[in-house]
């Protein structure tokens, strides 16, 4: 199909005014969060600042323990990827390459709790979580990860499919293990899926907001996200501060989305589509 | 021998999740179901009430009080946001696979708002949507559509619509809003979709001499069904699940006057401040039974509907 002159000028106007609408936001956030005090005040629509003030950054970063928050946020963020991994993983791994009794009705069950709201199991969960000694700890938010979560594990058995089942039986004439199998040849070979997994809980992680809000009560133990919303309520009239916080809490996240886009998008697609 | 080791093996190998299902799905799920026929607030032992919580619900959706405005405002924003995010999702996807040059630029640009951390975008737009000060009304009043409240208006464009023949968006419209700009992840399951619809099938069309409208109507919109029907029904669940950026903008108290209360933030509340924990759970186990019913019955009319010819 091929677009004419006209018809081409009308196509690059509807996108360019989708992206103006849809990207622009994000370029007001970064310009306004270089903006002094005043120049927000006095002149909040012009897009770019006056005067540049990249002090705005080091001023955010001391008006609230970020490096604190950033630390933690870091380690949830590995420690939950890592369990994710592992325990997602050998789910797939169960999921896909074993035969077991019950295999295809749990799978029923483990699409069922991706439906599940999680309204429904919240308060027994944070009850539990309590009861084990976990509450205000940053392992709250990273335990429940080793024990599988379904969307990873449905992403990963989509991929582990489509490794060839002679790769496995000839390792088992090898005399390899099961466990030999999972680990030297399934995932060796599944690097893609593993890799869009781990990008995903680590965002998942990064962004939460509602599992600290819930899980943590020590200000020593908050991690960005939580400690962000904190500042809004403190510095709701500094609206300098809170752009260039919310501008360094965004960038990491922006940055990992422009170098692994390929991947992202692909997993988005597979886990919508297949 | 082989088949055995197999079946031990699948059981190992499933063990982590087969763990968390008992312990985060199978034990809340019975738990809560439990309590919601209890009166429990943390304190004291649950101690069994019988059906009270869920006669107090009747009461509240009788009177649109509590659960009840809670329920109508969830509704809302289903029923405005879901149709939108599937229009604005097809839209920007069909832009996205028109034959001009760019297009990995424009879709890198049009899905990254779906990246942006809740807690930040809310902050972002709380100041965009601000009356006096934000771009919004700034842009909206220089084509004269005046200076709507957005998140500090409680009213809804409907019925203020209705009522003043006014365009005055409200909070729940801004809460809206805010959800369509992270529409990015249906627009790229419709990207992938249309590319998977046959060339063919539009050579042959254009043949015919139909018109780019009718190809659209009659071969890009059936083979986009299966996508419109996950994106109805992941819309809905999403839509009542929707936290983080609801507890923000109204500071964790529905308002203003109640217009972004929930259901998911009328049950942290119950829950967390009030320790009303036998209510909150009968309310989440309604609200479940709701959702289960709506899932069920657009699977009903999809059959009708949904082309799953590919």
């Amino acid at each position: 199909m091929k677009l004419n002159l006209a018809e081409k000028v009308l196509a690059y106007a509807a996108l360019l005014l989708a992206a103006v609408l849809l990207a622009g936001p994000l370029a007001i956030l970064f310009f306004s969060s270089l903006k002094t005090p005043a120049e927000i005040q006095s002149n909040p629509h012009a897009l770019l600042p006056q005067i540049w003030r990249w002090e705005n950054y080091g001023d955010a970063v001391t008006a609230m323990p970020f490096f604190l928050y950033l630390r933690n946020t870091l380690l949830i963020c590995l420690g939950s990827v890592i369990g994710t991994v592992i325990s997602c993983s050998m789910a797939a791994y169960a999921f896909s390459k074993l035969q077991w009794p019950g295999r295809n009705l749990l799978f029923g069950v483990l699409i069922g709790t991706m439906l599940l709201p999680w309204h429904v199991t919240m308060i027994p969960r944070f009850l539990l979580l309590r009861e084990v000694g976990l509450y205000n700890t940053l392992g709250a938010l990273i335990v429940p990860t080793f024990l599988g979560d379904a969307f990873s594990i449905f992403l990963l058995r989509q991929f582990f499919r489509t490794i060839p089942e002679d790769l496995s039986e000839a390792a088992r004439i090898d005399g390899l293990g099961e466990w030999g199998i999972f680990w030297r040849i399934i995932l060796p070979l599944s690097k893609p899926a593993v890799a869009t997994v781990a990008l995903f809980q680590f965002i998942a992680a990064w962004n939460d907001f509602s599992g600290p809000l819930l899980l943590l009560s020590d200000k020593r133990n908050f991690p960005l996200a939580y400690g962000l919303e904190q500042f809004v309520s403190s510095y709701s009239d500094q609206t300098h501060l809170l752009l260039a916080a919310a501008t360094l809490f965004t960038l990491p996240i922006v940055i990992l989305f422009f170098l692994t886009q390929r991947t992202f998008l692909k997993g988005i697609a597979t886990t919508g589509l297949k | 021998m082989s088949s055995t080791r197999n079946r031990i093996a699948g059981y190992a190998f499933a063990s982590p999740w087969l763990g968390g299902l008992v312990l985060l799905y199978l034990f809340p799920f019975a738990a809560s179901l439990y309590w919601s026929f209890c009166r429990y607030d943390l304190i004291n032992p649950p101690q069994w009430i019988g059906g009270e919580n869920y006669t107090r619900l009747a009461d509240e959706i009788a009177t649109g009080t509590g659960f009840g405005q809670a329920l109508a405002n969830t509704a809302y924003y289903a029923a405005v946001g879901v149709p939108l995010s599937i229009l604005l999702g097809i839209t920007l996807a069909v832009l996205l696979s028109l034959p001009v040059r760019g297009q990995a630029i424009f879709r890198t640009l049009f899905f990254l708002p779906s990246v942006i951390p809740v807690v930040a975008a809310s902050i972002l737009w709380m100041w965009l949507l601000d009356p006096k000060e934000g771009i919004v009304n700034y842009g909206l009043a220089s084509i004269g559509l005046g200076t709507p409240g957005w998140l500090q208006s409680s009213g809804d464009m409907f019925s203020t619509f209705w009522r003043t023949g006014t365009f005055a968006p409200g909070s729940k419209d801004a809460l809206v809003l805010m959800s369509l700009w992270g529409v990015g992840n249906f627009m790229v399951i419709y990207l992938a979709a249309l590319g998977d619809v046959p060339k063919s099938l539009y050579e042959a069309a254009q043949l015919d001499g139909a018109g780019a409208m009718r190809r659209f109507l009659h071969i890009t919109l059936p083979m986009l069904t299966p996508i419109i029907f996950f994106n109805l029904v992941m819309g809905l669940i999403q839509s009542v699940q929707a936290f983080t950026q609801i507890y923000i903008v109204s500071e964790g108290r529905g308002s203003p006057a109640g217009s972004t209360m929930m259901i998911s933030l009328q049950l942290f509340l119950s829950a967390f401040q009030h320790l009303d924990m036998g209510y909150a759970s009968a309310v989440a186990w309604l609200l479940f039974v709701l959702l289960l019913v709506a899932t069920l019955l657009l699977f009903r009319t999809s059959r009708r509907w949904v082309y799953y010819g590919g």
